[in-house]
């Protein structure tokens, strides 16, 4: 890959691949790349390390690429890991926990609520309207029953009930019966 | 949930260490509170670098660190086992990093990735030595200087040599939490040396050249 004399861009730019701004020198083989990490890594066995170590001597471009692998491995060390957490996090943690189950059992018991306020709203509802019915049944039947016992109705009775003493014997004879009434 | 820390009684002597996870995974998602209280101890250290190394903001670092326990702690009846509990909650707190960064709609931290002459030659000597500077303060500067370099390199090469490197996770953890092929990892990782260093050189040069020159000027 071409050496470029690009500047690097100072800051908060997007991700994307810098290869092509930042100049490599010549590249070790691709087929020795993986070799090389695990060769650094100190990951191979004896063999396998034989193998890394005849290529490099062999190969300019990759003993440079392993160089300066090996002096970022120094850079990093220098660095060391980032700070671990203090000795409360995992009690912090869990106290983080308990509060999320409390949140939660919270919310189920407010649906719960909400659902048995909602029962006796509807009970309550049922009972004033069961009240009104039994209340306005009861009134009318007393005011039907004052109708029923009015002469007037009473009168009507005698016009279309049959005398139980002397029933008609025949549809003519009920038909001269309707006659006297409607006469009288 | 009635587990105390006392009733916890685990034969952790032994067993390997993914056995003991699993006993207390098992354990946790039968509601043993104290069991997933010694996974969190087990992890933090591991959780608060991999955070650590992907925010880089040390201030929202605990924050996320909790929300991923806090996550793993609701999920955990549903996580069958077939992967290790670390891998798991590994790609939780990657998942939750990211999750934080697009809410908050910030980048991982970068530094300008402009050193000044004084830090190049303090960064020469760092990498010429044979053992790492001793001492907070030294480690402090090491690493500012680290993230300056950083910031020049690609987000994902920034993020495989901090954890690898820095972090100490191994090859085959960051392949299954990235959800990468091993061999992909170990070539990024080579690649992401070099242009780190190369970064490293073109700084070196261009001090060496200023100096130059100034000898230049007053010749």
């Amino acid at each position: 890959m071409p050496k470029t004399n690009l500047p690097l861009r100072p800051r908060r730019r997007k991700a994307r691949d810098m290869s092509t701004e930042i100049g490599l020198g010549k590249n070790a083989c691709a087929q020795y790349e993986a070799l090389l990490e695990d060769y650094l890594d100190g990951a191979l066995d004896t063999t396998e390390a034989r193998t890394a170590e005849l290529h490099v001597q062999n190969c300019e471009p990759c003993r440079a690429a392993l160089q300066q692998a090996s002096a970022s491995v120094r850079l990093f060390r220098a660095a060391g890991p980032s700070e671990g957490p203090g000795p409360a996090f995992a009690r912090t943690v869990m106290a983080r926990i308990y509060a999320a189950e409390r949140e939660g059992a919270g919310d189920r018991a407010g649906i719960w609520q909400s659902l048995v306020k909602l029962g006796w709203r509807f009970a309550a509802t049922a009972t004033v309207v069961l009240a009104v019915l039994v209340t306005y049944d009861a009134g009318w039947g007393r005011h039907l029953q004052r109708n029923l016992n009015s002469p007037r109705l009473m009168h009507m009775n005698d016009i279309f009930a049959p005398d139980p003493a002397n029933p008609p014997a025949s549809r003519d004879e009920v038909l001269m019966m309707e006659a006297e009434n409607h006469g009288n | 949930m009635a587990a105390s820390a006392t009733a916890l009684t685990l034969p952790l002597d032994h067993k390997g260490k993914k056995e003991e996870d699993r006993e207390l995974v098992r354990l946790s998602q039968n509601g043993a509170e104290a069991a997933f209280e010694e996974l969190v101890r087990r992890h933090q250290q591991r959780v608060f670098s991999l955070v650590g190394g992907i925010l880089r903001r040390a201030e929202d670092v605990e924050d996320v660190a909790q929300q991923v326990f806090l996550k793993a702690f609701l999920g955990i009846r549903r996580f069958d086992q077939r992967a290790a509990f670390s891998t798991w909650l590994y790609k939780i707190a990657v998942n939750e990093c990211w999750d934080y960064l697009r809410k908050k709609k910030v980048r991982p931290l970068v530094y300008e990735s402009d050193l000044s002459d004084e830090q190049v030659s303090r960064l020469d000597g760092i990498v010429s030595a044979d053992r790492p500077p001793e001492g907070p303060n030294a480690r402090a500067e090491a690493r500012e200087l680290l993230d300056r370099m950083l910031a020049a390199l690609p987000e994902q090469d920034k993020q495989l040599l901090i954890l690898k490197e820095m972090e100490g996770f191994s090859v085959q953890e960051l392949a299954e939490i990235l959800d990468l092929n091993v061999n992909t990892v170990k070539v990024r990782l080579f690649r992401a040396r070099g242009r780190i260093m190369e970064v490293y050189r073109r700084r070196v040069d261009a001090q060496n050249k200023s100096a130059a020159a100034a000898a230049q000027k007053k010749g």
